[in-house]
């Protein structure tokens, strides 16, 4: 038996220098390894070898009939017996004309089997620009959904301590939502302006951080409460959207108006504050001329004057306390 | 009863009429309003509220002392406000981190909060402390009125922290306050809509604002209304100065008079056109007025 192995491996290696198989072999997993970068690719040049290795068996076989035969040819030769050198020839031509015969068979099996190869490469390739294909046509698709960018999102795009702060300040909720979109088929504001509330809850979710603060949309929620009303996981919304501001109010992201509300407050105590035509107004009703809040107490004033110092207030807003204006 | 009355920046710095017809609905009422001196803006919640949490709650919660100091719950009528300090109470009281946080503040002025006080708003005062049924008595001659009740959005809701006693999608305390006086309260499509003001979107954007007033304004007008009513000094002014913002804008012809419900039950008592300071406002009141009180 290990005799019988020994031998059938020289054959086959004689085999192979004789008709190139081997070259041929080479060359297919050369084709294979140029796209051997696909693991389905590499699987097919797995099966292309096992099909070659098939092939080999039968090949072994009738070397090892040729082996014998030649050996006997030389014996034979030496005792120079003509009718027997006759037969030895017939032999030798018929045991040539198999192995011809044999190095065709194996030689098409090989074609064969590289076509067959390349086919699977080539539909593989195929399989392939299909797939990026239908990728792109995604790619368009997602103008409806979360992902209106060209790239992907990966995590270097998030950003959890943004996430975190949500959280942080009581809002876990936002952790509830399940995107049903209740919320924006709700919105008075989603009717009119790009302000899509499905989309900002899940953003504050993924921890997308600068495309949601840098957003002009954030500012078109008017605070109606319709969507938190309607939540079917009792998400806190408006609370979400507020949190979102006061993250993108203190990254810089704020509206002069909205500033200058503030300016009023820190200047006068109200938002909306009084004037003469009012004033004359609330004499002319037999109300007091000026009413008894802030306007009439300066010493009230000066405490709320004093909170927005201590919280920052007026340094968020860039306030200049000589001109009683904004900076700049 | 007494009660610490909130003034807060729109009623009494725009339409004082407002606040007279409080003043004298309470006098007839025979429930003392106490006022808050030295209260400031609420402050507003789309504003402060979306741009600092911290200072929103820090000068919301100093108005709370003002009426701790008092000894009284707080009266508002401006949902904005009653959304702010409802809102500032709530999460104080509930949640001692907060409390202590805001204090720390507090103590730099003096101050500190307790957490002894409710903040009620005048129609929930109207319908749950006073009645329909005194109410009724002081109506001297009902009004002919068809009328559109907007809401607003910061008296019911969010419902799971307010306790107002309502169904937020479809109410009705406004409209029974309102058929009291005789007024007609008519329904119209999307009435539970917000009118456009709030959450800083007047102040920053004001064609998207008027956009929503239009809708509310073509909807009150298909249902054939002589008038607005509302709770909100706020959505008052979106009202009535936004109208015209809105004509302006879309080349239309509103002229819906708008009413606050103090303003409503001020004539039904028989306070005029002028002390209620119909007068100042953008919209002409005077044929309303007119056909309420049957001249």
């Amino acid at each position: 038996m290990i005799i019988r192995g020994v031998f059938s491996m020289s054959i086959i290696n004689r085999l192979k220098s004789l008709f190139k198989g081997d070259n041929e072999e080479i060359d297919i997993n050369a084709d294979v390894s140029n796209t051997s970068d696909d693991v389905q690719v590499t699987s097919s040049k797995t099966e292309s070898e096992t099909v070659v290795t098939e092939a080999e068996p039968v090949v072994e076989a009738e070397e090892a009939t040729v082996e014998e035969s030649e050996d006997s040819v030389e014996d034979l030769a030496s005792e120079d017996i003509k009718p027997e050198e006759e037969k030895v020839e017939t032999i030798k031509e018929e045991i040539h004309e198999k192995v011809e015969a044999k190095k065709e068979e194996i030689h098409e099996k090989v074609e064969t089997v590289k076509e067959e190869i390349h086919e699977k490469v080539e539909a593989k390739k195929d399989a392939k620009e299909a797939d990026e294909d239908s990728n792109n046509n995604d790619k368009e698709r997602d103008k409806m959904t979360l992902l209106t960018d060209k790239e992907l999102l990966t995590d270097a795009n998030r950003d959890p301590d943004f996430t975190a702060e949500f959280i942080d300040s009581g809002i876990e909720t936002v952790k509830h939502c399940f995107q049903c979109g209740t919320c924006s088929g709700s919105c008075p504001s989603g009717r009119r302006t790009p302000y899509k509330v499905r989309q900002i809850v899940r953003k504050c979710l993924l921890g997308l951080k600068e495309e949601v603060i840098t957003d002009d949309a954030l500012w078109m929620c008017t605070t109606c409460y319709t969507c938190q009303e309607r939540c079917l996981r009792s998400v806190k919304i408006v609370e979400i959207i507020k949190k979102a501001r006061n993250i993108a109010a203190h990254a810089g992201y704020m509206a002069k108006p909205h500033k200058m509300t503030g300016v009023f407050v820190m200047n006068t105590g109200h938002g909306v504050p009084i004037n003469d035509a009012t004033k004359a107004l609330r004499a002319k009703i037999g109300l007091p001329e000026i009413p008894p809040t802030t306007h009439a107490f300066p010493e009230a004033l000066e405490e709320v004057q004093k909170i927005c110092k201590i919280t920052g207030f007026d340094e968020l807003i860039g306030y200049d306390e000589a001109t009683g204006g904004l900076k700049e | 009863m007494e009660i610490a009355y909130f003034l807060g920046c729109i009623m009494n710095n725009r339409y004082p009429g407002v606040e007279k017809a409080t003043r004298k609905l309470f006098e007839a009422l025979d429930i003392k309003l106490i006022d808050m001196e030295g209260a400031s803006c609420c402050p507003a919640p789309g504003v402060f509220g979306s741009f600092d949490e911290e200072t929103w709650a820090t000068i919301a919660a100093r108005n709370l002392t003002l009426a701790e100091d008092i000894g009284a719950d707080i009266m508002t009528e401006c949902n904005g406000c009653f959304g702010s300090l409802f809102e500032c109470n709530h999460m104080l009281k509930e949640s001692e981190e907060k409390k202590a946080e805001i204090n720390a503040n507090l103590a730099e002025i003096g101050r500190e909060y307790k957490g002894t006080i409710d903040v009620k708003h005048f129609a929930q005062i109207l319908r749950d402390d006073v009645g329909f049924e005194k109410l009724a008595s002081l109506i001297e001659k009902p009004l002919d009125l068809n009328v559109a009740v907007h809401y607003g959005c910061h008296f019911l809701k969010p419902t799971k922290t307010i306790g107002i006693e309502e169904n937020a999608e479809n109410p009705s305390i406004l409209d029974d306050l309102v058929e009291i006086t005789g007024a007609k309260s008519v329904d119209y499509k999307d009435k539970m809509m917000c009118c456009g003001a709030g959450g800083g979107l007047r102040s920053r954007d004001l064609d998207v604002t008027t956009s929503f007033t239009k809708e509310k304004l073509d909807h009150m007008t298909e249902a054939g209304v002589d008038a607005i009513v509302n709770v909100c000094p706020f959505c008052h002014l979106q009202f009535d100065q936004g109208q015209i913002e809105v004509n302006e804008r879309y080349g239309t012809d509103f002229a819906l008079p708008v009413f606050h419900l103090a303003q409503l039950y001020g004539l039904a008592m028989g306070l005029s056109a002028e002390e209620l300071t119909f007068d100042a406002q953008r919209i002409d009141a005077t044929p309303a007025i007119k056909k309420a009180l049957g001249e």
